[in-house]
């Protein structure tokens, strides 16, 4: 079952193991210059609210009831990152208005490995965008569906999906108990690293996300195989993206302020990241390489620049690594 | 009320709006003898399968897990989702027997996954 508590959603497999069990988190944070420069890791600003979609049916197009899932705020242009915590192991495919963000291919339930269409958590901790080339990502960029600027058009000619799509599988019982309980037989704590890029605690409806500036980020590839993953016990999660402003109108709730931009942040004097870890990383996507980003596709049209756009200089880059994990950014 | 009371109940009160609700022809749907379907109806039989008592649900607009309920049956995929860990559903049940529904739909409420 896929449990929402505290804006997290927690994906479990008790019938797998009872240990199987992670959690998605979406991360406000800074949109990056999309003007081609390579940037380190933006900071996590605070979690994005999440709500059922059967809280608010009555509010919410029919689409959106019948995909089922959640809703979060987003402004236009606004950027996320998508969190990933738990120990188990657990492979997540995300995709953006049902491409997939790490091969760029068309949605399906089921795993691929030719190529990887998957990250496995927790060697992965976070994804931010689009996988564009071999260690680098696009950010993801909330623009509204229909004017073209969204992956999901650019690459299918159709604004039909818009939102975020997940699906997790957990490790095959077996396999987690071979790699991770060998020999055990009192439950005992398997010490492995739990990454938390932490932060703060706490127009059109339907958005899609869009590619933004360039980051460097790697993802990992699988190293236990595609066959270690029970594909029979997976759950899936449609994540409606919705305009800020008629947020409030269908909750009620006032939706987060709108995020620092990247040149007030760097004013502050706060930290950027650089996460490294010595896993392989995944190539990129030859499709979502080419897709146009934000910046350029306002200029293609003829609309003018992308407001706060400006490139930035950040001074502190702080080195996160396994044993190292926060990527605090109080602002 | 008896199963086979509730069954005619609400099959009489679909026919008084519509005649195709008859025994005949909703025996028919289902794939039963008229015959057998009055004596449900009446009690004089068992409650049927778990498949017929879902056709019958489906065909009524009922709920299954109210009518499979009502006829002393647990469906197949509840008995295997027991079976798995028996012990933990056996507790889990018991604890909740009384239990107020809104504390029931907060323990069940997960994420719907819809079509898509």
């Amino acid at each position: 079952m896929i449990e929402l508590m505290n804006n997290q959603l927690t994906f479990r497999f008790p019938e797998v193991h009872k240990k199987a069990a992670c959690s998605i988190d979406f991360q406000r944070t800074l949109r990056i210059p999309d003007d081609n420069r390579e940037y380190p890791l933006p900071p996590g600003l605070g979690r994005f609210p999440v709500e059922h979609v059967d809280d608010f049916a009555n509010k919410l197009p029919d689409t959106w009831r019948t995909h089922g899932g959640v809703f979060i705020p987003m402004y236009q242009s606004e950027a996320l990152w998508i969190n990933f915590s738990g120990d188990y192991p657990c492979a997540i495919k995300i995709a953006a208005g049902k491409i997939n963000a790490v091969s760029g291919e068309p949605w399906v339930n089921r795993l691929s490995d030719s190529p990887q269409d998957y990250a496995v958590i927790p060697e992965q901790p976070w994804l931010d965008g689009f996988n564009v080339s071999e260690d680098f990502i696009r950010q993801f960029v909330a623009m509204p569906l229909g004017e073209g600027f969204t992956a999901e058009e650019q690459i299918t000619g159709k604004a039909e999906h818009g939102g975020l799509q997940i699906i997790a599988y957990p490790m095959k019982h077996d396999v987690y108990v071979e790699h991770f309980e060998p020999n055990v037989i009192i439950e005992k704590y398997i010490d492995m690293p739990m990454f938390c890029r932490e932060t703060c605690n706490y127009e059109a409806l339907d958005m899609g996300l869009a590619p933004g500036g360039l980051m460097r980020q790697e993802i990992y590839e699988d190293e236990y195989g595609m066959d270690a993953w029970d594909q029979d016990n997976g759950f899936r999660c449609f994540v409606h993206l919705a305009n800020s402003e008629q947020y409030q109108m269908i909750t009620g709730h006032r939706p987060p302020h709108k995020p620092a931009t990247a040149k007030d942040y760097i004013e502050a004097g706060l930290p950027w990241f650089d996460y490294y870890d010595d896993s392989k990383a995944l190539a990129g996507s030859d499709t979502l390489g080419k897709l146009t980003s934000v910046a350029a596709k306002v200029i293609e049209k003829g609309k003018g620049l992308l407001p706060d756009n400006e490139p930035v200089h950040p001074k502190t880059v702080k080195i996160i690594s396994k044993g190292n994990v926060v990527r605090d950014g109080k602002f | 009320m008896t199963f086979g009371e509730y069954i005619r109940e609400h099959r009489e009160a679909l026919k008084s709006v519509d005649r195709r609700f008859s025994v005949r022809q909703v025996a028919q749907r289902i794939g039963v003898e008229p015959a057998y379907l009055s004596k449900i109806e009446r009690g004089d039989v068992a409650p049927p399968s778990e498949a017929k008592i879902r056709a019958l649900a489906e065909e009524l607009g009922q709920d299954p897990d109210v009518l499979l309920a009502m006829a002393g049956k647990v469906s197949k995929d509840l008995q295997e989702i027991i079976r798995k860990r028996p012990q933990l559903f056996a507790d889990l049940i018991r604890q909740l027997k009384s239990a107020p529904d809104h504390a029931l739909l907060r323990i069940a409420r997960d994420v719907r996954d819809g079509d898509w």
